[in-house]
């Protein structure tokens, strides 16, 4: 042990130091470069960004899309694990590897299902014309509904995860107490297990928030047009414009929302215990 | 069964349906002989046969294959000897490194590549495999990381100091006390990165040298070039090869390691494998 030990962590920590922490230095002294060579350390990538209504606007429609998809997907996952944790009990494992194996497919290949499933004459307008609800094309693809079903569905099993963990570990003997006491069902909930839940609720929102801002590969593959975030700004900055000093401003205002929202959703899931 | 689990049930049953759809519709579409994903279904293998005549695909399957085998491999070495390294060092260097490898996790991948992409520009190299897999490495190692932390945490520095003062040099220490202990993790570890590393696009999106393409990236262009339907059979096959994968790796858990007194492995080990990814947690 000791001093001999400690090195066996070098190369890891050199791999991170050298190709993940010293590129975002890198990154950040070309955000603040000007246009014109050797003139120095500028602000005018920044200021170019916060004077103009268009990145404003879309910095914002970006924070509205991602808040927009965590909601949905909280909707869908508080039930379901809540499901999972306390009333299914022979197929419990089952579901449990149904909900798991989609990490393990590849995100193109969920994002091209999708736009096949989706696509005007695909399988989801078959199946609304047949059963008469909807009379000649759907017009889902390539629009922002179709994004937020896209990343609804990358990102929610994550948190369907995080909450059902939580409340697995919830004691039973609680809610039980808690019923004999004379609380009510609603009253159970609101005291008992929802703050208990809240560190996994809370690590989930982070696991979908977060990447959904930082994404571009859903927007432009199923927003067509209609799925510009930040992050195809970004892509489209160094990819088409080759506007690498912009680029590099933009990414760095994105990981300083990336780098707010997980301090504020840590915070949360902190807040979480019994009063 | 009464009206709350029918309510419950149907829940789930929902929530599935919506999760496997569109992959559903993806599989039978690579059967389907239509050329643009209309039905009627009419079952055809006409496009597999395709496939494996299209050069251009085969290839970027076997580079994404490769690069993902060494990242895996890079992967567990590294995050073997950082866990075991860290346990040395102290409480505070420990939560710092802790970060670190949270960081990696938590910055988006088109942030990593991006400044990657910028450091390569800076150094005046031109894109290159070596930057790739560096790039490769960086997003998968804090995978291998948190599933080996979990696992080092359960080793006894007793049983280690036991071997050593028996006389045993550090590697047959290593070898017959600390590795049985850590394997599960680092099968468990490898095929977090392995998988991370196969699936992903962004990385190899910015960071490929001009003319090597990954599987990710032949999709992509795949998408933004007009429908070919052949993608549905690689996507099929693909899915199979990740699910065959994952049923590999916790069969080899299982049969490899299992300990007594602890039942359910396999659903265990999914937890393990899935539990990395809730990051912030730990």
């Amino acid at each position: 042990m000791g001093a001999k030990r400690r090195l066996l962590a070098l190369p890891g920590v050199s791999v991170i130091l050298i190709f993940a922490v010293a590129p975002l230095f890198i990154m950040l002294y070309y955000s603040f470069q000007g246009d014109s060579q050797g003139a120095g350390l500028t602000l005018e990538n920044y200021t170019r960004f916060f004077e103009k209504q268009f990145y404003l606007s879309l910095t914002w429609s970006t924070i509205k899309n991602s808040i927009f998809v965590t909601l949905v997907s909280l909707a869908v996952s508080y039930p379901l694990a809540y499901i999972m944790a306390k009333k299914l009990k022979g197929v419990r494992n089952i579901v449990l590897v149904l909900i798991i194996i989609p990490f393990f497919t590849n995100q193109l290949v969920r994002v091209y299902s999708w736009l096949i499933f989706l696509q005007d004459g695909g399988i989801l307008e078959n199946v609304l014309s047949a059963l008469g609800i909807i009379n000649g094309a759907l017009g889902l693809l390539y629009t922002r509904a179709a994004v937020v079903i896209g990343l609804v569905h990358a990102f929610f099993p994550y948190m369907v995860i995080t909450i059902y963990l939580a409340l697995e570990k919830l004691d039973n003997a609680l809610l039980e107490a808690s019923a004999s006491l004379g609380a009510s069902k609603f009253e159970t909930f609101r005291k008992i297990t929802l703050p208990l839940s809240a560190p996994g609720v809370a690590a989930g929102l982070l696991l979908v928030f977060v990447p959904c801002l930082g994404t571009f590969v859903e927007p432009r593959i199923l927003g067509g047009v209609n799925g510009m975030v930040i992050g195809t700004v970004i892509e489209d900055q160094f990819f088409r414009i080759y506007g690498w000093n912009f680029g590099a401003a933009v990414a760095f205002i994105l990981l300083a929302m990336v780098i707010v929202s997980v301090s504020a959703f840590s915070r949360l899931g902190r807040g979480g215990s019994l009063e | 069964m009464n009206k709350s689990s029918f309510f419950s049930g149907g829940l789930v049953l929902l929530a599935l349906l919506f999760l496997y759809a569109p992959i559903a519709v993806l599989i039978a579409m690579s059967f389907n002989a239509s050329k643009y994903n209309r039905l009627p279904f009419e079952f055809s293998t006409r496009w597999y046969q395709d496939l494996f005549q299209n050069e251009a695909l085969l290839a970027a399957t076997w580079n994404s294959i490769l690069i993902a085998l060494a990242t895996g491999i890079i992967c567990v070495l590294l995050a073997t000897l950082l866990v075991l390294g860290a346990q040395a060092l102290s409480r505070k260097m420990q939560r710092a490194l802790q970060s670190a490898t949270l960081m990696t996790l938590t910055v988006p991948w088109l942030i990593l590549g991006l400044s990657l992409l910028l450091m390569i520009r800076a150094l005046d190299f031109s894109k290159n495999l070596f930057f790739l897999l560096a790039g490769h490495v960086v997003i998968a190692l804090p995978y291998s990381v948190l599933a080996l932390q979990a696992r080092v945490q359960s080793l006894d520095p007793a049983l280690e100091e036991a071997s050593g003062s028996l006389g045993a040099g550090p590697l047959t220490t290593f070898r017959r006390v600390t590795l049985p202990t850590l394997a599960p993790a680092m099968v468990a570890g490898g095929f977090l990165s392995f998988m991370i590393s196969f699936d992903n696009f962004v990385i190899s999106y910015f960071l490929a040298p001009f003319g090597f393409t990954t599987l990710p990236i032949e999709i992509q262009s795949a998408i933004k070039f007009g429908f070919t339907p052949e993608i549905n059979a690689v996507s099929t096959i693909i899915i199979g090869i990740s699910l065959g994968c994952l049923a590999v790796a916790g069969l080899l858990l299982e049969l490899g390691v299992s300990q007594p007194g602890k039942k359910n492995n396999r659903s265990q080990f999914l937890l393990d494998v899935s539990a990395p990814k809730q990051y912030n947690k730990t």
